[in-house]
């Protein structure tokens, strides 16, 4: 984020002033140090999956640890790795894709529409208990959100809403096809569009409050009605931040583990094939299969895990990076540190 | 469901000489927001309801009392480790956080302070099991700590430092600059300007930024399974290595998968109690941001 | 001042909520019930107390959490922790030296215990795994399943339960024409060992594309689903009708109660054969003589006319080397409870587990004396 402003600094004292310049630096270094270790050491941990894997991690559908009991070693480029296993990330990148897509879309209007119900059509009272509620759904532990996904929407999504979807949508492409267990990509869509929800909406309502008075007074002043004041003033105006709200959403939703892990049915060597179809995410196989992987004796499989969490690392700066080039302009808000505190 | 209304003072005016087309669509408009609403806290309502109905069976003194023996008993060790480990957490987080922001708002030059704010950024949205993994290679197994208070509150505290860090940075950047001037023009140092004016003004920012950490170090798992492990046991004077702790997201996450009755009372208890506490640190957020806007005024 | 009190509020929050539990941790003992630690553990570590952390399988978690009270009624000079993490974390934990004992459905792998040449895995009780099915009208009905079958079905071969092959098994009995859903576990699992055990040694062709392994390569079935630890097998199954799924003998009452299903599986002698103590003991009885000196065997497909084909050795993971030895003596001591005084009835019929055989006992006590420092 670039400093927009920069303030105009009190001269600098003396020794005390320069003691806390070294202390804050070096603590401030530290978080750039932690980011760095954390990536070294992970790709230090990867690099041996990197080689041994190349190319077809990306590309293959397969992840199998081989046979673990037995069996000759299969040696790549002086790594050996226990026979038949084959590890390939393609099934996990399209459950997270795929799921924080949905989340993504049905949290979009619905997460703008709170803040607008927030901003422009309740009196402030109401305003302030909803937005503590919507805050406290954002302070919801993962495990509780994937509890109540396992107890009540799988089961309600496998026998009313899978069924009834299919039925009526069921001629758009993968909207059809049997709804099953309930456990799959459309609950871990909707699970992470309730726990992003929260974002979308502190950020976007912090945004909308923060257009120019004057302006909506203009448009009333016009005669325009408060949707249209919405529609065509506030809204536009706060784009940036709330495009940006979106983006910080995907990026919670990209990551989130135990939550996903609990209704995705957690597929494996399979593509989901329609909207009911259980998947696996890249951060909740993680979380799945290190227990598993540590027994491997050659360690290649806990190495391969390694390469997954980098490429889920890349993949979540990649879409801070997105976002920091959207918000620059919110730097001076508070609105993002509500943002923030969602991004786990 | 609440009225439409438009905002103050326009709606004499908002209603005359307006199609009908226009008030239908606004009425539309507002239904639908509403609707919005309606969708966002059903989920949860429904989720508060079923976590205390479940809880209910196992809420008793005995619960704040008793140490989970096997999946029986009570939280207590539960309680405690979850603690220790976000006192300690919060600790090393919020002194590095609190001191980094500082310097990116009022020492680094813009180029020096762009590093910071986006490693920052990029490490809150580094997903937590990543950094749980990351703590079991390198705090676990390569130091030899084992399974321990340390472990997992440096996990936990990973997980926290961005937020206060961009917490403080953003307060600091709030404090009005007649407030940094007229203290400067009064001869203070930048020392003493920090410490007596800026600090202070921006203490309510800092403390609602370091409590929403609190609240996210409350509800993880995914970085602790792998560093904190999980004990039935708890001590006052906790050893920092080679010893495991308990937590309550650990209850959350294990007794639910357990053949008996009671570990799944327990699992939900502990639900019930992360709920509330996260109900309570929000109350909390709220009065001081309230305070604060009313002070700023 | 003001701005203190801001702080004030929830650090007196935190302070008296700690303060509450310490001081509740000063009252002796906790209310009665089997399932109680003496002390309520508020002893400040260290003081000659001895600090020992179980972890792993799932499906032996339940019975370390009968074990580990009863046994500490007696002995207080030692604190044991047990955590349901998985085989998987067990036996690297106990290789890594975090936990003391790792808890696991399978033994050690040869290639670990080449690596690792201290480790070992010793026999603490026999358990047992099921076959669920969720089948409306015809879960008090116990089908008939093979290997092969089975096989079939998660190979993704067999996929309607009125299938020939399934027909064949059960003639008379109304099958559904309903789409089979395969439920396998998501996490890496002792059962899934246990489970694909079985289909290896039945089916030939499994044995060659899949084998066994806590986290086998699953076919790609499109309507397979995965869940989580034995707990979320059954939720699948309770949920999901025409499914099937694998569960450890532990979770019997919880499936009874579910209203599920269970199968007759086929044993070596090409008999239908019920989970039960008896079926159990007596497949314990005809293996229990071929135990290596290692104490890693395979108990799938025992011989006999009323062997049950799926039960194996629960095992404690241990690395024979441990750096302290009054943690040498501990594990010992405690190892050597559970496979005694801890075979008890008491104990193990409460997750339908069935006692070692007495030569199993003896070649436990040789591997849990050779454990020192």
């Amino acid at each position: 984020m670039s400093e927009t402003t920069v303030s105009a600094r009190p001269r600098r004292g003396r020794v005390s002033s320069r003691a806390w310049g070294v202390a804050s630096g070096l603590a401030a270094a530290a978080t750039p140090l932690i980011l760095l270790t954390i990536l070294v050491v992970l790709a230090i941990f990867a690099w041996r999956s990197v080689v041994w894997n190349g190319l077809g991690f990306f590309t293959s559908t397969k992840w199998n640890l081989g046979n673990l009991y037995g069996g000759s070693l299969v040696v790549r480029h002086g790594i050996a790795a226990p026979q038949g296993a084959e590890y390939g990330m393609l099934v996990f990148v399209t459950g997270t894709l795929l799921s924080s897509a949905i989340a993504i879309v049905l949290a979009v209007p619905v997460g703008i529409g709170v803040a607008v119900a927030l901003t422009s059509f309740s009196p402030r009272g109401l305003a302030t208990v909803v937005s503590f509620f919507v805050e406290l759904l954002a302070g919801v532990p993962s495990v509780v959100f994937g509890l109540w996904g396992f107890t009540v929407l799988v089961p309600w999504i496998g026998a009313t809403v899978g069924p009834g979807m299919s039925k009526v949508l069921g001629f758009i492409p993968f909207f059809g096809g049997q709804a099953q267990t309930g456990l799959g990509l459309l609950a871990s869509g909707i699970v992470l569009a309730v726990m992003i929800v929260p974002i979308i909406t502190a950020v976007s309502r912090d945004a909308l409050a923060k257009v120019p008075r004057e302006l909506l007074e203009q448009g009333r002043a016009l005669g325009l009605t408060e949707w249209e004041i919405v529609r065509d003033l506030s809204l536009p105006v706060a784009r940036p931040a709330v495009i940006g709200a979106v983006i910080l959403g995907l990026g919670r939703a990209l990551g989130e583990t135990m939550a996903v892990l609990m209704v995705s049915g957690s597929a494996v060597n399979s593509l989901p094939h329609n909207l009911y179809s259980p998947i696996s995410t890249m951060a909740s196989t993680i979380a799945a299969q290190l227990d598993s992987a540590m027994t491997d004796a050659t360690g290649m499989a806990v190495h391969a895990l390694a390469e997954l969490a980098v490429v889920l690392f890349l993949i979540t700066v990649l879409v801070n990076l997105l976002v920091k080039r959207i918000v620059r302009t919110l730097e001076q808000s508070p609105v993002l540190l509500w943002a923030e505190r969602e991004t786990e | 469901m609440i009225a439409a209304r438009p905002a103050e003072g326009a709606a004499g005016r908002a209603r005359t000489g307006i199609s009908l087309g226009r008030r239908v669509r606004h009425r539309t408009a507002v239904v639908l927001v509403w609707l919005s609403v309606a969708i966002v806290l059903l989920p949860l309502a429904h989720m508060f309801a079923m976590v205390t109905s479940h809880a209910v069976r196992a809420l008793s003194p005995k619960l704040f009392t008793t140490s989970t023996a096997g999946v029986a008993g009570g939280l207590e060790n539960a309680i405690v480790g979850t603690i220790q480990l976000v006192v300690l957490a919060t600790v090393a987080a919020v002194t590095l956080g609190v001191l980094g922001g500082i310097w990116v708002r009022e020492f680094a030059s813009p180029r020096a302070a762009f590093p910071v704010r986006l490693a920052a950024d990029v490490l809150a949205g580094v997903p937590s099991i990543v950094i749980g993994y990351f703590g079991y290679v390198t705090m676990v197994t390569w130091l030899g700590w084992g399974f321990s208070l340390l472990a997992g509150a440096l996990a936990l505290a990973v997980i926290m430092l961005p937020y206060v860090l961009r917490a403080t940075d953003l307060a600091i950047g709030r404090v009005s600059e007649e407030l940094r001037d007229a203290s400067t023009a009064l001869g203070a140092t930048q020392a003493a300007t920090l410490r007596r004016v800026i600090l202070r003004s921006a203490l309510s920012g800092i403390v609602t930024g370091a409590l929403l950490a609190v609240g996210i170090a409350l509800g993880e798992t995914a970085p602790l399974l792998y560093t904190a492990g999980w004990s039935n046991y708890w001590g006052l004077l906790p050893s920092f290595t080679h010893n495991p702790v308990g937590y309550l997201t650990y209850v959350v996450w294990t007794f639910i998968n357990q053949p008996f009755a009671e570990a799944h009372a327990l699992a939900y208890a502990a639900a019930f109690l992360l709920m509330i506490l996260v109900l309570l640190l929000n109350v909390v957020v709220r009065r001081v941001i309230v305070r604060h806007t009313e002070e700023a005024r | 001042m003001k701005r203190i009190r801001l702080l004030a509020a929830p650090v007196t929050a935190l302070v008296a909520l700690g303060l509450v539990a310490s001081a509740c941790s000063s009252t002796p003992g906790g209310g009665g019930g089997g399932g109680s630690t003496p002390g309520g553990g508020s002893t400040p570590g260290g003081g000659g107390t001895v600090k020992l952390l179980e972890t792993g399988s799932t499906l032996l978690y339940p019975l370390f959490n009968l074990w580990v009270p009863a046994y500490q009624q007696a002995t207080t000079s030692v604190q044991i922790t047990t955590a349901g993490t998985g085989s998987g974390t067990g036996i690297a934990e106990a290789t890594s030296g975090a936990a003391q004992i790792g808890a696991s459905d399978a033994y050690l792998a040869p290639a670990i215990v080449q690596q690792t040449p201290t480790m070992e895995n010793i026999p603490l009780a026999i358990s047992a795994q099921q076959v669920n099915y969720n089948l409306p009208g015809l879960n008090s009905k116990h089908l008939n399943l093979s290997g092969a079958v089975l096989a079939g079905i998660y190979g993704g071969k067999i996929r309607y339960w009125d299938d020939p092959a399934i027909k064949a098994l059960n003639p008379g009995l109304a099958l559904p024409h309903k789409g089979i859903v395969p439920v396998h576990r998501a996490d890496g699992s002792g059962d899934s060992f246990l489970f694909t055990s079985y289909l290896s040694d039945t089916t030939p062709s499994w044995s060659k594309s899949v084998g066994f392994s806590t986290t086998p390569n699953w076919p790609s079935v499109p309507s397979a689903i995965g869940a989580n630890g034995n707990s979320g097998m059954v939720q699948a199954l309770q949920q999901t009708p025409y499914a099937i799924a694998y569960v450890g003998i532990s979770y019997l009452d919880q499936t009874d109660k579910a209203g599920l299903g269970y199968a007759a599986l086929q044993n070596r002698d090409g008999k239908f054969v019920l989970p039960s103590s008896d079926t159990i003991k007596a497949a314990a009885a005809a293996s229990a003589g071929n135990v290596p000196a290692s104490g890693a065997v395979s108990l799938i497909l025992s011989p006999g006319a009323t062997s049950y084909p799926i039960i194996n050795y629960e095992y404690a993971i241990v690395n024979t080397k441990q750096s302290d030895p009054a943690v040498a003596s501990a594990i010992k001591a405690f190892l050597t409870w559970c496979i005694t005084q801890g075979n008890a009835a008491t104990f193990l019929d409460q997750v339908h587990f069935q006692p070692l055989p007495s030569n199993t006992v003896q070649l436990s006590q040789q591997l849990i004396s050779k454990i020192g420092s």
